[in-house]
């Protein structure tokens, strides 16, 4: 917003955010570089900036131990279709609740925002009956059902609903006089002017899915299912220790990904928020 | 975007059914075991041992549930709470107490009375102990490891102090003499001693000092608390000691790793012998806990499978368990449980699967610590129990603590839950 | 939905008034999401209610009705107002730094400067690390003899043994939980930032305003929506924050960092009180509700525009 900045402000500016990343990146230092360290360094005091030796059949052990590459395409998948079903999902509730008048709206609206309420573990157990009766267990729909339509789309909805009511209203009262349907309008008109939050929707949903880890490791118990964060408890050696540099590379391997979305997509990420409904 | 999410859904859902997302398992008799190891060795033995029980029975599946450890209760808990529970599970001796007079574990005698050439009077005694209720066996040890100390001589030689070797020779390992040399290579700047995975937090490893002075946390029959005892009082003491004043124990958050070769001693499982580096290692030796005032002693860790009642297949996992352990599979199992069969305990047994260590070393530690050691403590309503101990006895770690008053205090909290 | 849409809305006759047709198009808008929510949160939270009622000792596989019997032992358990406290200190702490920490570098990544790409990623790395690596390499930090107090030390102060500490160990926690997470609040802040228009800022530079007074005047002011959206967000998930403290401190020393919901955690999972769990279940869950209601109340006064 400051077009001239003088060198002596920039200086600082650089000096300021240098420091204040120490923080953020040493740990990520850690994780990559611990992860080509034999196991017995890792837990050197202090802490070795580089590794002193690299041993980098870490990463292929991660695919021997455990069936990694299924894995990734668990996680990988699931997160997919989590993300896509969630933008539908949330994209016509938040619509409805920014959009249409009709009586309930809103006390449905407070009752659907309980949904971002509710910790995880509190209702674990109920689920884990639900699901069991259901004959889900060890599949991966609850890890898609209830992201996708339970709380943790929720947030989402709410981002949708902050957009729209943001949204001029013009173009849509037109097409009512023209006498189009809501639907209509929703997926011919608002859609297309919502990429930006629908793009805010789907990074914070892929994370939390990409993310997720109490949910897998109380529904799903075969390797072959499993995803990638519980993936990463699973390196252990012969009497039940981490396999830490192993589990580490593991990490590494699980961030990467994400990382360079992010990288790549950060900027469209950024701006699409800019201009949502966020602001109001 | 709306062909977008098409697209998506349309690969997603092919997705599923590629994995297999959606087939849920339909089999007849399955029997499902969760476990905390996800070791690929330990699994290709348990399916070894599966398919040998499988061959005589055909339409019999079994299948091993590794679960991460720290979740490990959290996750058993959930699936019986939810209405699928595992028909076997390993249990851990501090929630023993918890399963076996809870009766949810389902009795196992009938079946190993019936297991051919079990040899159940091959099973020692005493390590059964916490595992039974009345004359019911609940569930059967697989793995009982003892206590040591392990030793990295190059420090102490560098301190100039004695070491452990040195001083068994002599006739005088004891604790005094221990911390005394801790406490040497502690003033060099090194570590002295650790107890391992204790981190002032998990408290029940210092049974591994405090049972030298006889201590324990509560008395035999668990209804009264036996902190305020003037022999915990004075093991107490000496552990505040060596930490304080002597820096032979690394204090209260300070993090020191013994197999990285920072520190002169460490208490624990002898199972962690794999943990000693490879290459660029160090001088290390593996003694017997020193003894205490009250003389020598030793002290076992334990896991347990038990058969949950709940089950669907209560009786067939019984046999299945029955099998698993019996003397052949105990043998296989031996090369990473220690066994608590008496056939199994011998120096040449274990020294063939534990190639790191001496047939000396496993006759002083394995096999008499297995044959007199006692349990680490454990109690119904452990996990809660633990808790308040643990927000009790960090009054004990500051180093003008008065540790008479807060032992006193850990008391007066805990016992009306040891009566309940 | 497509015979709605073909039936002219003017017409004064037709069964299909717009009313009608908005009543039916709202609901089949938000059906998938209200009934998700009703089977996936309020009949599970109905069952933990129900739950809350009864003593349930899941191992002994023992299910007895004791009506309110759990809610009593609540009122009267003595660790109650520790808890209490310990969640309000971590909550408040937590949200006053997550925002503060967010909106400066949100700020310093809306300044154009070369490099600022790399810069944003950085401070969102945190986000995606895994969790497990994130706790351990804080844990190393804040040992007596760790990272932090050797370079204190280097600055000639010496350092407090943070996580033994009972004043240091409950900061600790709300830092480490903060660097974590604090790149998704950043991103918010910064959108909102890049949201507000340019010609605001130069119509008061005109004006003779201050940075300070630019920032108070104008920015705030404009960003509050999100402000407000990402204060509920931050309180929410403070109520929920348990694995980190489950390894840094185990709720030590002493009660001092064991927030409800780890209490709640260890009541259910690792004491195996079922229902007792449920009822402290029940109790975050309005404490959660009523604060956050108390907050979209409160939009009215600081947030400058919404509808």
């Amino acid at each position: 917003m400051k077009i001239d900045m003088s060198i002596r402000t920039r200086t600082m500016l650089y000096g300021l955010m240098c420091v204040l990343l120490i923080p953020f990146v040493f740990p990520t230092w850690w994780m990559v570089t611990s992860s080509v360290k034999p196991i017995s360094d890792i837990f050197a005091f202090p802490p070795d900036f580089l590794p002193r030796t690299y041993e980098w059949s870490t990463y292929q052990r991660v695919f021997e131990l455990q069936p990694f590459a299924q894995q990734y395409w668990n996680s990988g998948y699931i997160a997919a279709i989590v993300t896509a079903g969630t933008m539908i999902v949330s994209s016509l509730a938040g619509y409805a609740f920014a959009r249409i008048r009709f009586p309930g709206a809103d006390a449905i609206f407070m009752v659907v925002l309980l949904g971002l309420l509710i910790p995880a573990e509190v209702t674990i157990v109920p689920l884990f009956q639900m699901f069991n009766q259901w004959g889900m267990i060890n599949t991966h729909w609850p890890l898609i059902l209830v992201p996708v339509f339970g709380a943790p789309s929720v947030f989402s909805t709410f981002i949708m609903r902050q957009f729209f009511i943001a949204l001029p209203i013009e173009l849509e009262e037109a097409a009512r006089v023209d006498g189009l349907g809501r639907f209509t309008i929703f997926r011919k008109i608002a859609l297309p002017l919502a990429k930006p939050a629908l793009s805010a929707v789907a990074i914070f949903t892929f994370l939390h899915s990409w993310n997720l880890f109490l949910e897998p490791i109380v529904f799903i118990s075969t390797p072959e299912m499993f995803t990638l964060p519980q993936a990463l408890t699973q390196f252990t050696d012969a009497y039940g220790g981490a396999m830490w540099n192993i589990q580490l590379a593991a990490a590494t391997l699980t961030a990467l990904p994400v990382l360079i979305v992010f990288i790549v997509a950060q900027k469209q990420f950024v701006e699409g928020l800019a201009h949502t409904g966020l602001k109001g | 975007m709306k062909n977008i999410s098409k697209k998506l859904m349309a690969m997603g859902v092919a997705c599923t059914m590629l994995s297999g997302g959606i087939v849920s398992s339909a089999m007849a008799e399955e029997l499902r075991m969760t476990i905390w190891s996800a070791n690929e060795g330990h699994l290709a033995l348990f399916n070894g041992i599966a398919d040998g029980f499988v061959a005589s029975h055909p339409d019999v599946t079994v299948k091993f549930d590794s679960l991460p450890f720290s979740n490990y209760t959290t996750t058993v808990t959930t699936q019986i709470a939810g209405g699928n529970a595992p028909d076997l599970a390993w249990i851990l001796e501090t929630t023993a107490a918890d399963f076996v007079n809870s009766g949810a574990l389902y009795p196992l005698n009938d079946a190993l009375n019936a297991a051919e050439g079990y040899e159940l009077s091959d099973v020692s005694k005493p390590p059964l102990g916490l595992w039974s209720k009345d004359d019911a066996i609940l569930a059967m040890p697989f793995s009982t490891s003892p206590f040591a100390m392990f030793v990295n001589n190059d420090l102490i030689k560098a301190a100039g102090a004695q070491s452990p070797a040195e001083l068994i020779a002599a006739g005088e390992w004891n604790w005094e003499n221990a911390i005394k040399t801790a406490s040497a290579v502690g003033a060099t700047g090194k570590g002295g001693l650790i107890v391992r995975d204790f981190k002032y937090q998990n408290w029940k490893n210092l049974a591994s000092i405090w049972s030298g002075w006889d201590a324990a946390p509560w008395s035999a029959d668990g209804k009264d608390c036996a902190f305020a005892e003037p022999e915990m009082v004075s093991a107490m003491n000496f552990i505040h000691d060596a930490i304080f004043e002597k820096n032979a124990i690394p204090g209260p958050g300070e993090s020191v790793d013994f197999f990285a070769g920072d520190a002169a001693l460490t208490i624990t499982q002898i199972s962690r012998a794999s943990l000693l580096p490879k290459e660029n290692g160090f001088d290390w030796d593996l003694v017997p806990l020193p003894a205490g005032p009250a003389g020598e002693y030793s002290l076992i860790g334990q896991a347990a499978i038990g058969v949950f009642a709940a089950g669907k297949n209560a009786e067939l996992a019984a046999e299945f368990l029955a099998y698993m352990t019996n003397p052949e599979n105990s043998a296989k199992l031996a090369q990473f449980f220690p066994s608590i069969r008496g056939s199994l305990l011998n120096a040449k047994t274990l020294g063939e699967t534990n190639a790191l260590l001496s047939e000396d070393q496993l006759k002083k530690v394995v096999i008499e610590g297995i044959a007199n050691g006692s349990v680490i403590p454990g109690h119904t309503g452990f996990a809660q129990i633990e808790q308040i101990v643990r927000a009790g006895l960090d009054a004990v770690w500051v180093p003008d603590a008065n540790v008479e008053d807060a032992l006193a205090n850990v008391c007066s909290r805990i016992q009306p839950l040891l009566t309940r | 939905m497509s015979q709605a849409s073909h039936i002219v809305a003017k017409s004064p006759r037709a069964f299909w008034t717009i009313k009608r047709r908005d009543q039916v198009a709202g609901t089949l808008f938000i059906a998938p999401q209200l009934i998700g929510i009703i089977v996936f949160v309020l009949i599970p939270l109905g069952l933990v209610f129900w739950y809350s009622l009864h003593e349930w000792n899941v191992l002994a596989n023992s299910f007895k009705f004791v009506g309110s019997a759990n809610y009593k032992m609540l009122l009267a358990d003595p660790a109650l107002p520790e808890v209490l406290t310990a969640t309000g200190i971590f909550s408040a702490g937590l949200v006053i730094f997550n925002m503060s920490l967010a909106l400066l570098i949100a700020v310093l990544l809306n300044q154009k400067l070369w490099g600022i790409v790399v810069f944003r990623t950085l401070f969102f790395s945190p986000v995606v690390v895994s969790l497990v690596a994130w706790t351990i390499v804080w844990s190393f930090l804040l040992q007596n003899n760790g990272g932090i107090n050797a370079v204190l030390q280097t600055m000639g102060i010496e350092g407090p043994n943070w996580l033994r500490n009972p004043g240091t160990a409950m900061f600790s926690i709300i830092v480490v939980q903060v660097f974590k997470n604090v790149g998704l609040n950043m991103i918010l802040f910064l959108a909102a930032l890049q949201g507000v228009p340019k010609e605001l800022y130069e119509a008061a530079r005109v004006d003779g305003a201050s940075a300070f007074k630019q920032f108070r005047r104008i920015t705030l002011p404009l960003i509050s929506p999100t402000i407000l959206l990402t204060s509920i967000i931050t309180i929410v998930g403070s109520l929920q924050v348990f694995a980190q403290i489950a390894v840094l401190t185990q709720g030590g020393p002493g009660m001092s960092t064991t927030v409800l919901v780890y209490y709640l955690y260890q009541q259910a999972f690792q004491f195996h009180f079922f229902g007792y769990g449920a009822t402290l279940s029940i109790m975050l869950f309005i404490i959660v509700a009523v604060l956050t209601f108390a907050q979209w109340q409160l939009r009215k006064r600081i947030v400058f525009y919404e509808n």
